[in-house]
């Protein structure tokens, strides 16, 4: 059953919200615990590092790799070392797909006549 | 109905053990995951080798399965299972792959069941669910802009699925649609929370939120950098050679620009503050590049052969030895 709702304006009122570790736990779905050893392995980290977790604020572009280190542990049983290493990999894969595209599209524009 | 051949999509033959049907599946998981490929539709057949996964590591279901599988095979690759079939494997949900039944195909649901019965059995509930408090779920989307709405803001809309319970207890799929004011200078890869537009709560919890991620689409001259735009200008030789203001296009319209006497092709010029907006704006690069006419007169040759003669010392290959 679906049912179509009214178009709705929304103005975005912060593009730089952030969460405390409670709040991206909530979000993704995890223990406080993976989250404090993801920060500890390197794979995600808080705005402002701090001793203190409980003072940890994390912006959206950390709860997407939160999101996306939890489906890889999930979908393809990694450990932590692995997880960590394979989302820098997959890190650095993604800058080299950006500036690969760019690379080729620049030179097309510089081979094509005008 | 469309059949399913399990074994096909994991690349195994029907007879393969345990262990290789594992194997398969592992290194397809890896290969289809929709985080880690690039490739056209990942995400769906990352979800048909979970699924067939599900079947054929179970003993129990894949020799269900394989039964109908010698029913199913029609030829024309359709399917329909037999009078009154019921499942005793059942979906039990979870196990190695901790599937989803919910994503699973119509063909899993007919052989299996269980799966979408069981979303929908979240009525079930019953009576706790008056005095349960949920969030509603977080809902991320992709937004693909052009370059000229990124570099200026732009109103889009935004369709997406939320799920939430009905009157019945059921949950339902619903679309909906935003229309987000997005402002000048996202990035690729920035993210946009929107609060309280995700799925509704449950029981009075909040509803969660929508969450974008902003893609570019690519431009056909121009192309991003950080925050910077770069642009490739082709140049005659004389404005190359004896410098020249022309004009060159930003995104959203054009400026003068000097070239400097003596550029060679390749050169880089700064446009201050013509990137991406924001708090530090970037700038716009302009690349030159040298073209020639297709065809010179009779007397540009004469000219050409005569500058050849005044600048005969200069080697361009001295770089290469030659």
């Amino acid at each position: 059953m679906t049912r179509h709702d009214k178009s709705l304006t929304v103005e975005l009122s912060d593009t730089a919200g952030t969460f405390s570790l409670h709040e991206i736990c909530e979000r993704g779905g995890c223990h406080a615990e993976f989250v404090i050893k993801l920060v500890n392995y390197g794979v995600i980290a808080p705005v402002e590092e701090t001793t203190e977790s409980r003072q940890w604020q994390f912006d959206l572009q950390t709860l997407a790799r939160l999101r996306k280190a939890m489906r890889l542990q999930r979908d393809l049983k990694m450990n932590l070392p692995g997880l960590a290493m394979s989302l820098e990999l997959l890190d650095e894969v993604q800058d080299m797909r950006r500036e690969l595209d760019r690379l080729h599209r620049q030179l097309e524009q510089f081979m094509e006549k005008p | 109905m469309d059949f399913k051949d399990y074994y096909a999509v994991l690349g195994v033959s029907e007879s393969a053990s345990p262990e290789e049907i594992k194997k398969a599946y592992r290194k397809l998981a890896r290969k289809y995951h929709p985080d880690v490929s690039k490739e056209e539709k990942a995400d769906e057949k990352f979800k048909d080798v979970g699924e067939a996964y599900e079947v054929l590591k179970d003993p129990e279901k894949r020799a269900e399965y394989d039964q109908l599988r010698k029913y199913g095979a029609k030829g024309d690759g359709s399917f329909d299972p037999p009078p009154g079939w019921q499942s005793a494997s059942g979906f039990g949900g979870g196990g190695y792959t901790e599937a989803d039944a919910r994503q699973f195909s119509d063909f899993f649901e007919e052989i299996f069941g269980g799966g979408r019965g069981a979303a929908e059995g979240f009525g079930g509930f019953g009576g706790r669910r008056q005095s349960m408090r949920m969030r509603g779920e977080d809902v991320h989307s992709r937004l693909a802009l052009f370059l000229e709405e990124a570099y200026q803001g732009c109103d889009k809309q935004v369709s997406f699925n939320v799920q939430e319970v009905n009157d019945q207890g059921q949950l339902v799929q619903r679309r909906k649609t935003l229309n987000v004011k997005i402002p000048a200078g996202m990035k690729e890869g920035q993210h946009i929370r929107l609060k309280g537009q995700g799925a509704p709560g449950i029981g009075g919890g909040d509803a969660g939120d929508l969450f974008i991620e902003v893609e570019y689409a690519p431009h056909p001259h121009f192309t991003v950098e950080g925050q910077d735009i770069l642009v490739t200008v082709p140049v005659t030789p004389w404005e190359a050679a004896l410098g020249a203001t022309i004009t060159v296009p930003t995104v959203t319209s054009k400026v003068s620009l000097k070239v400097p006497k003596g550029s060679s092709g390749g050169r880089k010029l700064r446009l201050r503050g013509k990137g991406l907006p924001g708090k530090h704006p970037g700038d716009q690069i302009v690349v030159l590049q040298i073209v020639m006419p297709d065809r010179h007169s009779e007397k540009a040759e004469e000219l050409y052969k005569e500058l050849a003669e005044e600048e005969k010392q200069f080697n361009p290959r001295s770089k290469l030895h030659v």
